[in-house]
Order: structure tokens, then sequence, then C-alpha cells
């Protein structure tokens, strides 16, 4: 019986991929008079569908080592099955039903966690309820400008109302994409959500909003150039976007470098690298919005990879802050070359695809002529190799700092599996970086009438700017270091492993285990010396929120005022507005 | 056949050309200190004794590999700097490469080698490389933000368009684009490891450096890489400022020009804490860069 | 030379301490004496400023005496160092030290002593806390006599270090690395409990003696 549950949770997991290769045609069917429900399947929805095709099994597979959560299984297959409504909707109807089937199985999968406490999982739902009734309402008022509900370009619409549906609908999908200062219930919920399940909020959920981005953009005749004209080489409207999503970057970036634990530091970095797709939807040219779905891609990729790494060292270890691990790499080699591997992905270095994605980005800043932001993008993602670092020296160098570090094992295979197959396609890409722009892009790009960016080979990225080969950058690279380390060794010397773990130049001294060697705790305070960050790191958005409540109370005392519990007053105050309103519409003609 | 010849005839120029400018270096700064200083072979002799030392510590795996990545990673950086312009030679696989990419390429290495300071366990080496990449985030910025102006101007990325785009002294960059010439300027020291702005390595002074660990011939290889991207960085300034060069010998001309002038920037500063080194790239160069994005950018889309 | 069978320990003390005869007439070939001659131009000191000799010690580096003409530059950490300079008497507490640091540096690797002090305990002669004679306890390559010796002195010092790094001379640390049981039994006698661990020189015992 477990067996056959076990195999059809697997199939679920795998439906978006099955779904993606049989797919054919659309379903459309009346829901009531006037209102049809359709489902099809567009290029760019198509996308996003691979990204959950490659997220899902693959966190699925972990969840499958006993003991068995059966909730959360039973909890995980609505979740995927609402995010394929949610791709597949061709009407805001679908759309909003998928949306809502994904907030709660998603909330209550959070609250599987032993460690969700009260304001996270409040946090996590009100936000998400947030976004879902901004989500209603710039659906209603759709329907109000259009008369349907099908998702389609918008005719003869005048500035204000497309002002309204954008930022109603642009709200709800910042709140789900988790940028400043919409972002806070990210970082305690990705950290408190079951190991696994934070693999796939970050890979597979957080990619929605991206989604609706996108396709906010596709409900206006010109996208954003439409709202409020041009800047330079970009829309302005894009710029404010564009200028929103760099700011979430770099204070997410400073946010993560300052994180003592793994999941909080990988959360805020999440929070940085969707800062960045959000910057390239901004800037809204082809270039940037293939940017925006390679980077997309590669973060589902490199973020599943490192969720599913951490949750297997947590899994193993049982700590989960940088000052209670180390030494990890003889233990968990495998391990650290998947954080190695992600992180490579995350810090956007070449020859790995995080770099093409980059590319893409800079080249459409530079095109778009927006130099400033692309300043403000190159100090977030040159700040990102700190915690880059820190990620991979806290856990797997430096000295073991507790008993359970110091005799881990390697993460069960169940763990491993994906990892490897995670790795296998970062460097795939790396060394094809055309593939996904051929294969996966440029369909989109033909969907959106815009023009096409693929080159001539795999091998190869091009744009107007000029490309790189990945074939040639990869091989060059691999020799040169083959040949280095064949010529090093040739050389004569002799060379030996140091007898202990304590042998170090320590000015003489000698360390012994109680002498504090790991620096992993420590990395990144002296940051908060350098006055920008420091004035960064000071502050909060609590302060924001703080800020709004009270005026949020100072305003519902004020109408409490009104409340005073003798019933003439009521009778007098109903008395006055009706005849204002009376007054009112006899002043603008209505009587 | 022509490839391979190329490469190792690029790695071979750029590291003769490494250890000559600082043996050079050393020189002149032991003469304006007024002693006489070492020969100019200095770097030769050191790199080469490093190279010959008969015992070599090594903390693990990752901590020798760490070494082989960096100098990897140099290697492929001097490939994908053209060295010289109109030419068949010295141009390794740069036509396959671009500006974006030589830039992160320059980064590839220490990352690397980060990972062997790291394993080595000393925690003084990780306070180095913690400085350096403060250091890097503070530089990269305004460096970046100079060479965009370069891209923006030329409409390109590709190194090789924008050498052909300086044909006459009066289309240098450093004549048509003087504003990104400034801008680059100091962080282009600091990414020399350059004093004021040398304080991660700290020669000599510091005990905590990123190779505090490193003995032996793995230091040889540290050293050559540092000499050998120094190189790569100074003749893609001159490809990007001065017109590239198409000989040897300009090129080399060239290069020690621009090497001077950043030699006797930094002979006469006092070192710079990291964080202060962060804040006066933030605050010079990038304000620099800001003002000239205004100047050059915005205003014509203005007037326009 | 040092044969088990005449002597044990600390009875052996006087011959171990003597110059082992004449310098051996040494074979080099090309590539030998192409890295003698790169190793001999290029130095780098790790000085321990264990005494007032660190005080002569600076004015060598800077202008006036400019060492750096005779390829000898400072070193951070004695892994990258080539030559230890002991400058001066060594207390027990700073002997420790100098041993570790010793031990860390990778070979070829000299020692350079500098003052009486090292040589005989000068002033310190009988101070409960200081050793006499450093060579009993590291093997040193260079005396600088002298209280304290001039620059100069240290200066000639290290031009007769070259001298002999250049003809290819067997340095000290072949000695300590062939009599390492010898030396650790003078360094256990007055470290007592306090002698560094060993793991930086047990490898010696594992066959790694070339």
């Amino acid at each position: 019986m477990s067996a056959i549950l076990r195999l059809l949770f697997l199939i679920v997991s795998l439906s978006p991929g099955l779904l993606l290769l049989a797919w054919d045609g659309s379903l459309s069917w009346t829901l009531i008079d006037g209102v049809r429900l359709s489902l099809t399947l567009t290029p760019l929805a198509g996308f996003f569908m691979v990204l959950l095709a490659v997220a899902a099994p693959l966190v699925a597979l972990p969840m499958l080592r006993r003991p068995l959560d059966w909730s959360s299984l039973a909890l995980y297959v609505p979740l995927v099955l609402g995010m394929e409504l949610l791709l597949l909707a061709g009407d805001f109807i679908s759309f909003f039903i998928g949306w809502e089937i994904m907030t709660w199985s998603s909330y209550l999968l959070l609250l599987r966690s032993p460690r969700a406490d009260l304001e996270t999982s409040q946090s996590y739902i009100l936000f998400n309820l947030a976004s879902a009734f901004l989500l209603l309402a710039g659906i209603l008022f759709y329907y109000s400008l259009s008369g349907d509900f099908r998702i389609g370009p918008l005719a003869g619409t005048t500035f204000g109302q497309e002002l309204i549906l954008a930022v109603l609908l642009g709200l709800a999908f910042l709140i789900k994409v988790g940028t400043l200062p919409l972002h806070i219930w990210v970082p305690s919920s990705y950290d408190q959500a079951p190991d696994l399940f934070s693999a796939f909020l970050s890979g597979a959920i957080s990619k929605m909003g991206v989604y609706g981005l996108i396709l906010l953009l596709t409900l206006f005749p010109d996208a954003l150039t439409s709202l409020a004209g041009r800047l330079l080489e970009g829309p302005a409207a894009g710029y404010l976007l564009a200028w929103i999503g760099v700011v979430t970057s770099v204070v997410a970036t400073y946010k993560a470098i300052a994180q003592e634990d793994m999941k909080r530091l990988l959360a805020y970095s999440s929070i940085a690298q969707v800062g960045y797709i959000t910057t390239a939807i901004g800037v809204g040219s082809s270039l940037a919005l293939a940017g925006a779905l390679y980077l997309a891609l590669v973060h589902t990729l490199v973020k599943v990879l490192l969720f599913i790494s951490v949750a297997g060292i947590v899994l193993q270890t049982g700590q989960r802050r940088f000052k209670d691990l180390g030494k990890l790499i003889e233990r968990m080699p495998v391990s650290f070359f998947g954080v190695l591997i992600g992180i490579i992905g995350l810090a956007g270095m070449p020859p790995l695809p995080g770099f093409a994605a980059k590319y893409l980005i800079f080249v459409s800043l530079v095109d778009a002529r927006w130099l400033l932001l692309l300043a403000a993008m190159i100090l977030a993602s040159t700040a990102a190799f700190i915690y880059c670092y820190k990620l991979i020296y806290g856990p797997f160098l430096g000295h073991a700092n507790s008993p359970q570090a110091r005799e881990a094992r390697e993460a069960p295979l169940i763990y491993l599996v994906p990892q490897v197959i995670l790795m296998a396609l970062l460097v795939l890409f790396g060394f094809l970086p055309g593939l996904p722009v051929q294969v996966l892009i440029d369909p989109v790009l033909v969907a959106l009438g815009m023009e096409t960016i693929g080159g001539a080979s795999w091998a190869e990225l091009t744009t107007t700017y000029g490309g790189y080969d990945g074939v040639v950058l990869m091989l060059v690279f691999i020799i040169a270091f083959v040949l280095v380390t064949g010529i090093f060794l040739l050389l004569r010397g002799r060379m030996h492993r140091a007898g202990s773990p304590y042998d170090l130049s320590y000015a003489g001294e000698v360390p012994t285990e109680g002498t504090p060697l790991h620096y992993g705790a420590g990395m990144g305070r002296e940051l908060h010396r350098i006055p920008l960050v420091g004035w960064i790191l000071r502050r909060g958005t609590r302060g924001f929120y703080l800020g709004l409540a009270g005026q949020m109370r100072a305003a519902a005392a004020l109408l409490g005022s009104l409340y005073v519990g003798r019933p003439q007053i009521w009778i007098l105050i109903a008395v006055v507005v009706f005849a204002a309103s009376l007054a009112a519409q006899s002043m603008l003609g209505g009587l | 056949m022509h490839a391979v010849v190329d490469s190792l005839a690029m790695i071979g120029v750029s590291y003769v050309m490494g250890f000559l400018f600082y043996g050079f270096y050393r020189q002149f700064n032991a003469r304006v200190q007024r002693r006489w200083g070492p020969t100019i072979w200095q770097n030769l002799f050191d790199n080469m004794k490093f190279f010959f030392k008969s015992e070599t510590l090594i903390h693990g795996p990752m901590f020798f590999f760490g070494p082989m990545i960096i100098m990897a990673g140099a290697f492929t950086t001097v490939l994908f700097v053209p060295f010289l312009k109109d030419s068949d030679w010295l141009q390794g696989f740069s036509q396959y490469g671009n500006l974006i990419l030589i830039i992160y390429l320059l980064v590839v290495g220490p990352l690397g080698n980060a990972l062997a300071v790291g394993s080595s366990g000393n925690p003084f080496g990780v306070m180095g490389v913690t400085r350096g990449l403060t250091r890097l985030m503070g530089l990269e910025v305004p460096f970046f933000l100079g060479l965009a102006m370069v891209m923006l101007q030329h409409e390109t990325a590709s190194v090789h368009a924008i050498m052909a785009a300086q044909d006459s002294l009066a289309h240098w960059g450093i004549v048509t684009n003087p504003i990104a010439f400034c801008v680059i300027l100091l962080p282009f020291i600091g990414s020399q490891h350059g004093a004021p702005f040398d304080v991660v390595g700290a020669p000599v002074e510091v005990y905590a450096g990123p190779r505090v660990e490193f003995g032996g011939r793995l230091l040889g290889v540290l050293m050559t890489q540092r000499m050998m991207m120094s190189i790569a960085k100074l003749v893609l300034l001159v490809d990007l400022f001065l017109g590239g060069a198409t000989n040897i010998l300009v090129l080399i001309a060239k290069a020690f020009s621009l090497f001077l002038l950043t030699t006797v920037i930094s002979m006469v500063f006092p070192r710079l804490k990291t964080e202060q080194a962060v804040d006066f790239f933030w605050k010079v160069p990038l304000g620099l860069g800001v003002l000239g994005v205004i100047l050059t950018v915005w205003l014509p889309s203005w007037s326009a | 030379m040092y044969h088990k069978t005449q002597c044990e320990g600390f009875q052996c003390e006087q011959a171990m301490l003597e110059v082992p005869g004449e310098a051996e007439s040494i074979r080099q070939g090309v590539l030998e004496r192409l890295v003698s001659w790169m190793r001999h131009r290029s130095l780098f000191v790790l000085a321990y400023g264990t005494g007032c000799g660190a005080i002569e010690m600076r004015p060598l580096m800077t202008s006036r005496f400019d060492a750096e003409r005779f390829g000898i530059v400072g070193a951070a950490t004695p892994r990258q160092a080539d030559v230890l300079i002991v400058s001066g008497y060594l207390a027990l507490k700073t002997l420790r030290r100098v041993i570790r640091s010793y031990e860390q540096m990778q070979e070829p690797k000299y020692v350079i002593a500098l003052g009486s002090c090292t040589i005989n305990g000068g002033m310190y002669w009988d101070s409960y806390n200081t050793i006499k004679q450093v060579d009993r306890y590291i093997p040193v390559d260079i005396f600088v006599n002298g209280c304290m010796p001039r620059p100069e002195a240290l200066i000639e010092g290290f031009v007769a270090l070259q001298g002999r790094i250049k003809n290819g001379e067997k340095g000290g640390y072949h000695h300590y690395r062939e009599h390492i049981d010898w030396y650790k039994a003078n360094q256990r006698k007055v470290l007592g409990d306090q002698i560094p661990p060993t793991y930086t020189c047990d490898w010696y015992h594992a066959g790694g003696v070339v």
C-alpha cells in the first residue's frame, strides 16, 4: 500500500514534465453564463512549467526518505497540481484558483515544520493573502475594463486605468517575489519551513511571482513603455521597477552576509537573486527578458541544489549555524561539490550558466543606457561573493566546531541523487550557454513578439554587444588546469601533508582544540565599519511596518471615537451623512 | 597548432613582462627611497627559488588544488585578452570572449584560491580573504561603471571591436573618453594589489593575509599567477584606452607607461584600511563615474 | 660525524657542536648549480625579534643599509621564509616559539643567530630562564658575533650564508633532520612538558629524508 502511494506521489511530482510532453491543444468550457474557463499552455507558461518540472520531482525524491511524513506528501500533491493549474490557466479565474491552492497548501506545508513559530506562519499567510486579495482586486478591475476574464492584451484603456491595474497586480506579484519592503515574510518562512520544502519555496514558488510579473507586461499593448513613456533607451515605468529590484538585491545581499544561519542566508540570497530578475523585467527589452528568464532558470537549479545540500547537512549534523559546523569537506564530499557548484552558479562566475544570465542582464542595462542601475547591480553581485564564500567556508572548510560536525557522515543517497542531477545540468549549461536560450527562451520571446537572441550554435551566447563561447571557455580552463597540475607535480621536491589540522602558522603559538579557529560566524562583521553598509545593516523594515501599524491604530481610534455610547449621536451622524450625500448628488445634477 | 604555439607565446610573454615589470617596480621603489634596490631580475629569482623549494606543506587536497585553480584562471584570463590588434599572433582565444567575461575571469582564480585558504584552517588566512572580497566589492563598482561607459561609447563588449575603433591617437579611448579612464584608474590600482589599496596581502608587515599558510612551490605558483594577472589587466587597459598595439614592442611600451603611471601613484600614498579603501572607492571614483554618466549619457539624451 | 655507537644523548654534545669537518667537495650538475644560484639570490627572512638584536635588524632593511640589494626581504610568516634570524638571547618561552617557527619553515631553510647571547649566553650567562647555546636546540648556520653586532656585521653574515648556499653546501636543516632525536632530547630537557608538539617534524621519521 505504502509503495503504491509513494509511486503515486512520484508520478504527481513528475506530472509537470509529463504535461509538457503530452499537452497538446487546449481545454475550454463554460463555467457560468459569459464566463469561460480555458486551459492552454502558452510558451511563457511552458517555460515556467519547465522550471516546475525540474524542481518538483527533485524536491519530491528526498521527501520519500523514511520516516515518511504522510501529511507533507499529501499536501505536496495539491501544491504541485495547483501550480500546474496556475500555469495552464488561459483565464484569470483558473489563474486565481491555482494561486489560492498554491498559497494554502504551501502554508499548511510550512506549518508541518516543528520550528515554524506563530509569528512566521502569521506573516506568511497574511502577506500571501494580501497578495491574493490584491490579485483578486486586479482581476475584477481587469474584468471591468475588458469584460472578459481571458488573459490577453488590453486595448483602448486610459493611463489611469492602466496604472491602477499595474499597481494592483504588480503589488500582488511583488509580494510573492519578495521585493523590498514586501519581503519580510520571506527570510523567516524559508528558514523555518521543512528543510526540503524550502528548496521548493525558493526554487519554484517564488518563480510564480516572476511569471505573474511577465504576464502583467503582456496585458499592456506596448508593455511598460505605454505606461509612462521612455527614459533613455528603456521604459520609464520599468526604471522604477528596476530600481526596486536593485535596491532589493543590494539590501538583501548585505543582510545575507550578516546572517549566521545557513538557511536564512540562502533565503536572503533568494530575495537578492529575484531582485535581479525584477530589474531585468523592468528593462523589458528582449535581451533583458531573456536574461530574466535565464536567471530564473539558473536560480531554480542553483537554489534547489543548495537547499537540498543544506538539508542534507542539517539532517546529518542537526546543526544549521555557521559557527557550529566546519570541516565537512572530508566527511561529506558530494555535498561539498553540490554547494561548490551551487555557489559558482549563484555568484554568476564563468564558466557556469549563472554568468550567462548575468551577462545578458548587464548587456541589456548597458543597451538601455541605465548605467547607474548597472553600477548598483554590480555592487550587489560582487558583494554576493562574500556570502557565497561564507556559505562554503562555514560548513565545509576550517575546523569542525561541534561534536556532530566531527562525526557526520555523507547525506543519504536519496539526497545525493537530485544534487548530482542538478550539478550535471549546471555544468551542461556551462558548456552550452546557448542551449537554454535556443530551446527554452527563444520560443517565449517569439510568443511575446520580440526578436530572438539565439546564436549559431548551442555553445555560443550571442548578443548585439558580442558574446562568448562556452565550450571554448570551459575547455581552455580545463586544459590549463590539467597542464598546471601536471607540470607542478613534475617539478622535483617533496610535498607532504600537515601532520595535524593544528599545524598552522599562528605567530609561533600552538593552537589547540580549544582555540577558536573557525571564522565562520564572524565573517562579514567587519563590513559594518563601511559607512554605507553599516547604514543599511542598522536599518530594517520593521520600523516601517511598526509605523504603518501605528497609523492604522490611530485611524481606527479616530473611527472609534465616533462610536460613543449614545444612540442619538449615531442618528445625528446618519442624518448628517444622508444630508451630505443628498446635497452632493443634487449638486452633481443627479436629482 | 597555431593556437597552441600562440597560447604558449602569450603565457610566456605575460610571464616575462610580469617579472621584468615587477623587478623594475622594486628597483624604482628603492631609488625613490634612496637605496640601490635589487636587480631587475629579482622577481624571477624569487619565483624560481620558490619553485625549487624542496619541501612543500599542504593541508589536504583542496589546499593543493586552490593554487592550481588560480593558476588555470590566470592562464585563461591571459588567453582571453587580445595582446595585439591586426595580427594573427598573441590573440589566444580572445575572439570567443568579451570584456565582461574577462572581468569575471579575473575573479575566478582568487575565489578558487579562497577555497584553499579556507581549507587550510588558518583563521588569519580567512580574514585576509574576507578583506580581499570586501576590497573587491569596493573597487568593482567604479571599475565596472567605467568599463560600461566604454562599452556604451563603442556599443560593443568585444575588446577587438573597441581596439579597432581606436585607429589613431585622436581616437584613443583616453582621449575620447577621459572620464572613464579617470574612473577606472584608481580601482585598477586596487585590483593590481598596489598601494595604497594593498592591505589584503599587506606584504611583509601583517601576519594575516590570504597567503599565510602557503609556502614552497605553492607560493611560487601564487607569485607567478599574480604577475601574469597584472600583465593581463595592464594589456586590457592598453587595449581599451591606449588604442591597443600592433606589435610586441609597442605593446610593452604602452603597458610600461601605464604601469609607470600606476606605480608613481602607488609610491606616494600610505596604505588605507579595508573599510577606508571601500569608502574611498565609493566616494571618489564612483562619484566621478556618476558625474560622468550624467554628463555623457543623461544630458545628451535630455538635450536631444 | 655523529655515530650512535660512540656516545648517546648529552654525552656527545661536543662532537655534535663541531663543524662536520671541512666542507665536503660538492659536485653539482647544471640544474643544481642554477637552483643554488637562484636560492642564494633570494632570501626571505623571518626576523624573530627575541632580544635587543631586533633593533639592529630594522636599519638593515631600510635605506641606509638596504639589504634588498642582496635579494634579502622580510617574510610575513614562517611558511614563506628561508632564513630565520634569532636576534639575541632566548628565554625559555621564546625558545618554544622559535622552535615552532623553525619547524614550520619549508626547506631549504637556514638560521642566523645574532649576538653573543646566542653563542654562550652573553650577559645572561647565569640567568635562570635563558638558554646559552642556541645550536643545541636548533641548527644554526651562521653565528654573527657581537653585543650587538652592527648591521654591517649582519650583512657579512648574510653574504657568508649566500656563499655557502651558492656552493651547494648542506644547510643546518639536514643536520636537524638527521639528528632530530638529539635536538628533541635537548629541547625536552629545558622545556619539559612545554615542548612544542612534534607533528611538524614527525615526518622526518617516516622516511621523508632525501
